[in-house]
């Protein structure tokens, strides 16, 4: 194809090399690497690249002698769930190809996608176990690492109970490897066990489940390419899930789609809306309270939606009544006619949907926020059909997973209660009786003026959020409702400059008697503190070095394929997690269920092996028909899935009638065949085609009106009606247990002990066998019930959501009529949001820091961005933490583009150093900071802090250092979106 | 910032007229547009030019810290690359050629000019070491930097055809190196030249009468009187001594681009070394023709620094008066055989 | 034979960088190197569009023109490459280039630039097909092995198009009559002299 041009000259004399070196030095690729580093980086601690990325040369590039294999693996940053392709010589991972087949990503990447190779290449890594011994790293091995940690934790068990040692899991897991991890806790006796979602989508998960059952995205990307309105409210998708973009603009250019931007920021998103609305940050229920004014005002709502498949909508009519324009204008800063237009286009121009991330969960208010959302959604009947939905898009590669199998305080794996029921459930499905579970747990004394617990009681009660454990750590013991503080903090992939307070966070670590951080690289937990010993750091390797799967945000579960063997030292999380349970003494329960077969250093379970326990637990969420082998059989075949539909043709082989990635809830078992729900809610298709209705599972009525479904069913349904939930009680009255098999029966009994009335309420999430589910939905209908969705939470504080100032706001004025909710305890820790608000208002603060700061992603980064600031290819990119200030503001303070400022806190005098980016993105008088960075501290560069050759590239002051107090009563969400600062040159 | 195109700046100081049309519009985002749908109305390409016009640049934000690369369109830069492949590279040819036609006509016309009266056999000094030593620094370096810089424009269309790729890189990476180098030298030589000459080269009524009289040139056994420099001289000195001058100051910002400014200031440096240097290189050769073949004993003016003093009295009358007057000239000869310049 | 160009419709650029690290992946392109970048017009504003910009592989192009060594050559598929031996690093290139395509190792002085390193439309040098010196001067070269430019290939939105000039002007043509309005084939008509109307 190509001709090569002359191909004389290459033997040069002497002479003309010496020239070379002389005067433009023959560069190559190696000496490229060699010497542009300092020379052109100007980075004074890129001195390290050298010898390292050398060696990354020599693997890059394609010995094409060699044989390639090519695996298939998902990218591990964002939950958009993009296929990685993978070309492998001699084991190096030696070139990344675009995976066209994947509907899903379609060969695309953004620039963390494109650059995950280097991850295992890893010149950052870090590279072997090690301590801190009187302040110093000291490389120590895994087995004096694992025994040293063991004994410390087990100890503290002894000093000050089970609940003083926190087990911070990760989002970054395979589902295998989150499920294990809840199970470890478990098995260890806490509930203090949680990850990324706290900090993320929480409020999401808690608002939409108590509005229609699942907390999770209703329909998928790709179909948002049916959308003919969407809203992005809160998120910026562009940005945090550039992927999405694909269908997101596809569907724009095709439907000629409205895409309507409410955000206080013009993002990267918002460039590409066909209307952007500015907003002050924190006034979402206004906004949406606003719209509902309009649509309620003009007749626009699915009133026959609304009569069939929700309740409550009537006293939201009535509430928003006092949020007419001027009243929202006045809050929120958007006009009436301007909220008028988004309220006509998004009732009258549907389908419609409606996106949120972390602008609308991360606040005081987060879960009210999220059911406001969704009552729109509600009142436009715009959940339950192809493009509609709520779609959520969440952050992490695998949050939805961690999400989804327990990784929080307040719940089992497949959301499953801490009720008896829930723990028996899942001591059935562990093969360990209930009661050896019940004793791992601590006894609670009576203390701060609260009773006493057993340890029935505290194995039901709700452990500390993330967002709090450094609280728990510091506060007075009396005021923590466990039995002591927390003195260990096992932190598996998370990292430590992501939840605001980070001056407070660093007391907290210096507080503890062991912290443990379990990761591929040392995240702030390592190098913030100056803590001088009983700091471990454990190299994990990413999910490119091992098997398991991941849910994307669509519920689509994915198989990663293990690209390379870990590299250096470090080792997968089912090892590790493996030997952690041996030397504290529990690896033989915990693990009897499993394939056991030699790892790199240890024994490790199969990642398949996991997968089949979840699915013959997983039936409250469907998680039981996804085993290994079709999840793989998926992976084999993704070009025979549709684009839109995500499904594949009936006569694919071994994927036929699929959707993708059998996006849960995938109901019965594997061999039952169902093909996975792409949208939930859905009752146009039958259930056994993914259909289905609202989840009825906050009774059967309510004020005397029926919380089941009126008059709307998924087609084939023998039930021409709402209906609860199925247990094998009700298949008897409907006379359908006979078609249980014997095998199923025989597990109800099991179950049920034989008894009548317990085999009579044993339900579809109880049932093992899958008969109650394969029944039902043989006969056309819902597993879980066809109910009503929730407008009113009845159970929630507010349960119709009001507006409420953060905590700290810029409009004292508006503090006094919408004031936070008052302080109270919640999961085990005192919340004063309301008393720091109001010391905000009476010391005026508003006036010396008159900026509203809120905070967001970068495309380069991830999370606390340890690994992806440690990626040159990222890193180059994005070399310095700023904060964008307005034009307007940087001119009244002497600020200029490319400067560095000081960005102040309201809170302990804090403090951050950084550029500043003067732009129009943001409205005068609100600042935008991304939280990525880490590894300044106030102004003080903390490389020092890091093991050798383990620092990242790029470091920064990260913008948890400004951000302040601020929990929604719900679930513990920080408020990471609102703060004031106040910002000057420096 | 300066929003000058490059056009505008050779307009204005090398009235190059033909790279006219540009005209310069200071670029307003029109960010307040009232906005229904910002994506159909967003920015194009076509629009930004027509809003642009000319050379300028469309510009925007970029993260890395590399700020020539926030420049996303430079139309700028392909005009300075057609004026310096075309303009720049045939003015070179032909200040080079052009020198050589004029002054092989001339030769055959004229013919070499030989001294008038016989050889005195006086000898007087005219340069001494110093001044050869600056004119020589100057003259050595100067052509150094004339051909290798010369090769910069034109080589790759006269040698590189010759020698081939790789040897002719090799010679043109060689030459790059020489003109780096020995452009101090030049610039150091010209300084000197510059001092011990200034102050025989400020321009007086008899330079008038010089050039009327063409300078004796052109027709045999006229000589107009001069002193140490007559007008002709004096041209070369002011012409080497601003060209050089020009020619010092631009190649230094081009060793230097960091100090040049923008990449406009930079094309222009380079456009204007380039055409001053195709123009001294005219001047240069005719003085060195007339300096060596040309002119009968010429050349030992800046040989041994003696000249004939018959030689002197027909070319530099006044300045034979001068130094007559201040001392012996009988003193002030040696014996010697050859006149200069 | 085919005409390979880039396009960048900016109305779907994300500024989301997967060209650039694609890039930097492909062929291990070092700090302070980019062949590719994204730039992004009216920041902040309405109207702000951004687009990934690297050499457009011009017609007649600025760089080969004033290129004292003469080392540039253009390929039948109309690719415009390079020969590090040849370069003398004098960074004309760099000044001639309306696309600020042409980067150096480094910024010297005295004309010590290094070899200049530019987007090579993943279609190597002048070495031998998929040799080790041509990946070690140039990176991989795509084209031979019957792909496209990874940069292109691997766009979030699949804004960046690469490819026969005909082909991926008609696949623009067809979006811009979908969605009803262009974006502009931005710097076509810097590079090839002609612009994509519809």
């Amino acid at each position: 194809m190509l001709v090569k041009r002359r191909s004389k000259d290459a033997t040069r004399s002497g002479l003309a090399a010496f020239a070379q070196n002389v005067a433009a030095k023959p560069v190559d690729r190696r000496s490229f690497l060699r010497t542009s580093g300092l020379a052109v980086g100007g980075l004074a601690a890129f001195g390290a690249v050298g010898a390292t990325t050398v060696r990354r040369a020599e693997a890059g590039q394609t010995d094409f002698s060699q044989p390639v294999e090519v695996k298939t693996n998902i990218c591990t940053h964002c939950s958009v769930g993009c296929t990685v392709k993978a070309e492998v010589q001699n084991g190096v991972w030696v070139g990344q190809e675009p995976a066209w087949d994947s509907p899903i990503n379609r060969g695309t990447h953004c620039a963390k996608g494109a650059s995950v190779r280097e991850l295992v290449h890893g010149d950052r890594r870090l590279k072997y176990p090690m301590k801190k011994e009187n302040g110093e790293w000291v490389r120590i091995s895994w087995d004096q690492a694992i025994d040293e940690i063991g004994d410390k934790m087990l100890d503290i068990r002894e000093k000050n109970g089970a609940d003083s040692a926190y087990l911070l899991g990760s989002a970054k897991f395979s589902n295998e490897g989150a499920y294990l991890f809840r199970k470890f806790a478990a098995f260890w006796g806490t509930n203090n066990v949680d990850h990324q979602a706290r900090i993320c989508h929480s409020t999401t998960v808690a608002g939409v489940a108590n509005t229609w059952g699942y907390g999770a995205m209703t329909n998928s990307y790709n179909d948002i390419r049916n959308s003919k309105t969407i809203i992005f409210m809160g998120s910026n998708a562009a940005e945090a899930h550039p992927v999405s973009l694909q269908h997101i603009l596809t569907g724009k250019e095709t439907n000629r789609a409205n895409v309507i931007v409410i955000d206080p920021r013009f993002t990267r998103t918002a460039a590409h809306a066909t209307d952007y609305i500015r907003m002050r940050p924190g006034t979402d229920i206004a906004i949406i309270w606003g719209i509902m004014w309009h649509i309620f005002e003009n007749d626009w709502q699915d009133q026959e939606y609304i009569d069939q498949r929700v309740w409550g909508m009537d006293q939201i009519r009535e509430a928003v009544k006092a949020y007419p324009p001027e009243v929202v204008e006045r809050i929120s800063g958007i006009s009436g006619p301007e909220l008028r237009r988004v309220a006509e286009t998004f009732a009258t121009q549907g389908p419609a949907t409606f996106i949120w991330c972390m602008g609308g969960t991360q606040h005081t208010v987060g879960t009210a926020n999220v059911r406001t959302y969704c009552n729109l959604l509600l009142a436009t009947g715009n959940v339950g059909a192809d493009g509609t939905g709520a779609n959520i898009f969440r952050g992490h590669c695998n949050v939805q997973g961690a999400t989804d199998f327990g990784l929080d305080i307040g719940s089992l794996p497949c959301y499953y209660g801490l009720s008896e029921g829930g723990w028996r459930h899942w001591s059935r499905v562990w093969d360990v009786p209930y009661e050896y579970l019940q004793a791992r747990f601590d006894e609670v004394p009576a203390k701060g003026g609260r009773d006493a617990r057993d340890r029935k009681a505290n194995m039901q009660m709700a452990g500390i959020p993330s967002t709090r454990w450094f609280d728990a750590a510091t506060l007075d013991a009396e005021d923590v409702d466990q039995r002591d503080n927390i003195k260990a903090m096992i932190v598996f992939g998370h990292g430590g400059n992501t939840v605001p307070r980070m001056g407070d966070s660093l007391k907290g670590m210096n507080a503890l008697d062991l912290l443990v951080v379990a990761d591929p690289h040392p995240t702030t937990f390592a190098a913030l503190h100056d803590r001088p010993d009983n700091t471990y750091l454990l190299p994990i390797s990413t999910q490119f070095e091992c098997d398991g799967s991941r849910t994307a945000s669509n519920r689509s579960v994915q198989w990663g394929e293990k690209v390379v063997e870990p590299i250096f030292e470090s080792d997968n999380d089912y090892a590790v997690i493996y030997r952690l349970s041996q030397k504290l003494g529990f690896a033989d329960e915990m693990f009897k269920p499993y394939d056991m077969v030699q790892g790199k250093f240890s024994m490790e379970p199969t990642a398949e092996s996991i997968l089949r326990e979840i699915n013959r637990g997983g039936w409250s969420t469907g998680y039981t028909g996804q085993s290994p082998e079709r999840i793989k059989a998926h992976m084999a075949n993704q070009d025979k899935f549709d684009l839109v539909t995500l499904r594949a043709p009936a006569d694919a082989e071994d994927v036929g009638g699929d959707f993708y990635g059998l996006p849960w809830p995938c109901w019965g078992t594997p061999e039952f065949g169902h093909p996975g729900t792409h949208i939930l809610y859905n009752p146009n298709v039958a259930v056994k085609d993914g259909g289905g209705g609202f989840r009825p599972r906050f009774g059967l009525d309510r004020e005397g009106e029926t919380l089941l479904a009126e008059g709307s069913y998924p087609p084939g349904s023998e039930i021409e009606d709402g209906y609860p939930q199925f247990t094998y009680g009700i298949l008897q009255s409907l006379g359908w247990d006979a078609d249980l098999t014997a095998d199923e029966l025989a597990t109800i009994q099991r179950i049920g002990n034989n008894d009548p009335e317990a085999m009579a309420s044993v339900s579809w999430s109880l049932d093992l066998s899958g008969g109650i589910q394969r029944v039902a939905i043989e006969h056309g209908c819902v597993p879980f019930g066809n109910g009503k969705a929730r407008a009113v939470a009845w159970n929630l504080p507010d349960p119709i959501p009001v507006h409420r100032e953060p905590i700290y706001s810029p409009r004292p004025d508006l503090v006094a009529e919408y004031p936070t909710r008052e302080d109270g305890r919640q999961f085990r820790v005192p919340n004063i949001g309301h008393s720091i608000q109001a010391s905000a208002v009476d010391r005026n603060l508003a006036d010396s820091f008159p900026i509203v700061l809120t905070s967001g992603r970068l495309v380069e980064y991830e999370g606390g961005g340890e690994e992806t600031r440690s990626n040159p290819w990222l890193a180059e990119l994005q070399q310095d933490m700023f904060v964008e200030i307005n034009p307007t503001d940087a001119a009244a303070r002497g600020i200029t583009d490319g400067g560095w400022v000081w960005v102040n806190g309201p809170e302990n005098d804090s403090k951050a150093r950084v550029k500043a980016l003067v732009t129009e993105r943001v409205a005068s008088g609100v600042a935008f900071m991304p939280f990525h960075f880490a590894g300044w501290f106030q102004g003080e560069d903390q490389r020092g802090n890091y093991p050798e050759g383990t620092d990242p590239i790029v470091l920064g002051e990260s913008v948890n250092t400004v951000t302040s107090y601020g929990y929604d009563p719900v679930t513990g969400m920080h408020e990471g979106k609102v703060t004031l600062c106040q910002i000057s040159a420096a | 910032m300066n929003m000058k195109t490059l056009a505008q700046r050779l307009a204005a100081v090398v009235g190059v007229v033909t790279m006219l049309g540009f005209v310069s519009i200071n670029f307003a985002p029109s960010a307040q547009a009232q906005q229904i749908n910002p994506t159909a109305q967003s920015v194009t390409e076509d629009s930004l030019f027509e809003a642009l016009q000319g050379d300028q640049m469309v510009e925007g934000r970029v993260s890395i810290p590399d700020g020539l690369s926030s420049g996303l369109i430079k139309p700028g830069n392909a005009s300075w690359a057609s004026t310096h492949s075309g303009l720049v590279r045939n003015l070179s040819i032909a200040a080079v050629v052009g020198a050589i036609v004029v002054l092989a006509l001339f030769y055959m016309i004229r013919g070499k000019i030989m001294v008038d009266g016989k050889l005195s056999g006086i000898r007087i000094l005219r340069f001494t070491a110093i001044e050869r030593f600056a004119h020589w620094l100057m003259a050595g370096s100067f052509i150094i930097l004339a051909i290798t810089g010369l090769n910069l424009v034109v080589g790759r269309t006269l040698i590189l055809p010759w020698l081939g790729e790789g040897a002719f890189s090799t010679l043109t990476v060689w030459g790059k190196v020489a003109h780096n180098y020995v452009g101090w030298a030049f610039m150091l030589g010209l300084i000197l030249s510059f001092l011990v000459w200034v102050s025989h080269n400020i321009p007086n009524k008899v330079d008038a009468e010089w050039v009327a009289q063409g300078g004796g040139l052109l027709k045999k056994g006229v000589h107009p009187p001069a002193k140490k420099f007559n007008a002709g001289q004096k041209v070369i000195f002011w012409a080497t001594t601003l060209g050089g001058a020009a020619l010092s100051f631009t190649g230094f910002m081009m060793l230097f681009p960091m100090l040049a400014g923008t990449q406009a200031d930079w094309q222009f440096y380079q456009l204007i070394h380039g055409i001053v240097a195709g123009g001294l290189s005219f001047i240069i050769i005719a003085h060195i023709y007339i300096g060596s073949i040309g002119m009968e004993g010429a050349f030992d003016a800046m040989g041994s620094g003696e000249v004939d003093l018959n030689w002197a009295k027909e070319h530099h009358s006044l300045w034979v008066e001068e130094v007559q007057g201040k001392a012996d000239p009988a003193s002030s000869a040696s014996k010697g055989t050859q006149p200069a310049e | 034979m085919a005409r390979m160009k880039f396009l960048c419709d900016a109305d779907r650029c994300i500024e989301c960088n997967a060209c650039v690290t694609a890039c930097k992946n492909e062929h291990e392109v070092p700090w302070g190197i980019n062949r590719r970048r994204v730039v992004t017009i009216n920041d902040g504003l309405p109207g702000e569009r951004s687009v990934s910009m690297a050499c457009m592989h011009c017609t007649d192009a600025p760089c080969a023109a004033v290129c004292p060594v003469d080392c540039f050559y253009t390929t039948d598929d109309a690719v415009v490459l390079h020969s590090k031996d040849t370069c003398i690093g004098c960074g004309y290139c760099f000044y001639a280039c309306p696309f600020g395509a042409p980067q150096y190792p480094k910024v010297g002085n005295f004309g010590t630039r290094g070899k200049m390193d530019k987007c090579t439309y993943c279609a190597g040098g002048p070495e031998a097909d998929m040799t080790e010196a041509e990946y070690v001067k140039y990176g991989s070269n795509r084209l031979a092995e019957g792909k496209l430019p990874l940069c292109a290939e691997m766009c979030s939105t699949k804004s960046l198009l690469a490819g026969d000039g005909d082909i991926i002007a008609e696949i623009y043509k067809e979006r811009v009559v979908t969605r009803g309005y262009g974006s502009g084939a931005w710097g076509w008509r810097t590079a090839y002299g002609e612009a994509v109307t519809v």
